[in-house]
């Protein structure tokens, strides 16, 4: 858990973090070609820090860190991994599972041990934002029209050939981009941000193929675009502390 | 707001605004980012703004009244005018999308307060896209009774998801709704009364109100007679589709 605190606290510092190697080229690159527009380069740790993976644009590296070498990525459907810009990418809170998505509406679910795809999801829109629940039984998306879809893992066989899987709509804020998704510590929420100042958290329920309609709260407060939440666990806050940034050049940090 | 001496906007005799000078089009594209303030939350809402005489200064205690009613989508405000009186004690606001009907509304107010003393004090108006902000307005279980009154059809089936009564924004209008709050949907369009009545149905937050509860409610009486809209269905001899919901705790519930 002290692991996780920590990892949880740097991805929010990274992200806003140009000291990688990717990330200045990227830079330059922007600068020379200001009319075109490059997908924010994102990173993300395993909860315990036994790989980093990093997006660029389209590419999609993973490091492993505890072999200090690089993962080639397995995707039997053919193609590095995605077709444009990803623009997200999440590791799952049991360390098993990691999931990329952006621009080319796929998302894919990996396996961190294989590193192979083990299912690919079409999504109707581009994807904004990922997240996979505690347990790893389901992978949740959001889409460009403010939809949150949720799509079901049944204890994956990592042998089997990768699934094409169906996603079902979970939520919906309503015709906004969703910027970020978070599940909450203890599995029992889950919390979307949007590009309308707006962060909802929902009951995530039993069933979720059935829907989340049981919204619990709305946090406002902020004057511009919510970017991105992260979850803290400290002693005094087993359930954890929900911390949103946004363009409003704030962060704010709010109690379960 | 340009008075003319010759055809004054507000008819002198009874100093309610006359309705030709606020003519607008039945259709307003609740989609685009039109530009009205909206409260940061709903501590922020104005209330000496809407209810001056109830609340002389806009610092509210935590036990002062807060609104109960909202008529979303509220028109030229015929509902709310006949709700004024019915529950004097309540305090009610509509929101309306289009600015010119909603300048009328405010004004029909200003009106009735002026030669109604005492009446009318728990009316107002606010121009807004309730499809986006009404988390903005009203706190988790804040509504007792929220109308959508001859909503928008939407015809198109690639426009059914403008509709102001859908399964994801109806999570937000449970959110809003305190349990046992009651919602009211009319329509003359059929097709549109069998969409509401059926995402009502299969809501888990909403069940149907029974014909004797239907019969006892003085309120429904005044969803097919109160509002311009209603009376010119009437007028018309049309056909009226009423679905009336009641917001419920859902069965597996561990937080309320």
């Amino acid at each position: 858990m002290e692991g996780a605190q920590m990892e949880d606290f740097r991805i929010e510092e990274c992200e806003n973090d140009n000291n990688t190697h990717e990330d200045s080229q990227m830079e330059e690159s922007e600068q020379n070609n200001k009319h075109v527009e490059v997908a924010p380069a994102l990173i993300s740790v395993h909860p315990t820090r036994n790989s980093v993976a990093v997006a660029v644009g389209s590419d999609l590296r993973v490091f492993n860190l505890l072999e200090d070498c690089a993962v080639i990525l397995v995707d039997e459907a053919g193609g590095a991994s995605h077709n444009d810009s990803i623009r997200g990418i999440k590791y799952g809170a049991n360390g098993k599972l990691f999931v990329s998505a952006g621009d080319d509406k796929l998302v894919k679910v990996w396996s961190t041990e294989s590193w192979r795809c083990i299912a690919t999801v079409c999504s109707e829109k581009r994807v904004s934002a990922v997240a996979i629940s505690n347990d790893g039984l389901h992978v949740c998306f959001a889409d460009k029209f403010g939809v949150v879809w949720v799509v079901d893992l049944p204890g994956v066989d990592e042998t089997q050939a990768p699934l094409n899987k169906k996603a079902v709509p979970l939520l919906a804020h309503y015709c906004s981009i969703i910027t970020s998704l978070e599940f909450s510590p203890d599995g029992h929420f889950i919390v979307s941000a949007d590009r309308d100042f707006k962060i909802r958290v929902t009951v995530f329920p039993k069933k979720p193929l059935d829907g989340a309609h049981e919204v619990q709260s709305f946090c406002l407060g902020h004057t511009e675009f919510v970017s991105c939440l992260a979850f803290i666990c400290t002693p005094d806050s087993p359930q954890g502390i929900l911390v949103s940034g946004g363009g409003d050049s704030t962060v704010s940090i709010k109690n379960a | 707001m340009l008075q003319n001496k010759a055809n004054p906007t507000i008819n002198k005799s009874t100093g309610l605004p006359r309705k030709r000078f606020y003519r607008a089009r039945a259709h307003s594209n609740p989609l685009s980012d039109s530009h009205f303030p909206v409260p940061l939350s709903p501590s922020h809402v104005d209330y000496s703004l809407h209810y001056p005489r109830l609340f002389p200064s806009s610092d509210r205690s935590d036990g002062s009244k807060k609104i109960e009613f909202a008529d979303i989508g509220c028109g030229f405000g015929g509902l709310l005018i006949s709700l004024s009186t019915l529950f004097p004690e309540t305090l009610m606001i509509g929101m309306e999308l289009r600015d010119k009907v909603t300048e009328y509304v405010k004004e029909r107010i200003l009106g009735l307060r002026v030669a109604n003393p005492g009446q009318y004090q728990n009316v107002s108006v606010v121009r807004t896209n309730s499809m986006k902000y009404i988390p903005n307005y009203f706190e988790k279980g804040q509504l007792s009774k929220m109308f959508f009154l001859f909503p928008d059809p939407h015809f198109k089936e690639k426009n059914h998801r403008r509709r102001v009564i859908s399964p994801h924004l109806l999570d937000e209008y449970a959110y809003v709704l305190k349990v046992g709050g009651i919602i009211y949907t009319i329509t003359d369009v059929e097709e549109l009364g069998e969409w509401m009545k059926s995402c009502l149905q299969n809501h888990l937050m909403f069940e149907p109100l029974s014909e004797t509860e239907l019969d006892a409610d003085p309120v429904v009486k005044l969803l097919s007679t109160a509002t311009e809209e209603g009376q010119k269905v009437a007028r018309n001899g049309g056909q009226t589709f009423q679905a009336v919901y009641r917001r419920i705790k859902p069965a597996s519930q561990e937080n309320s």
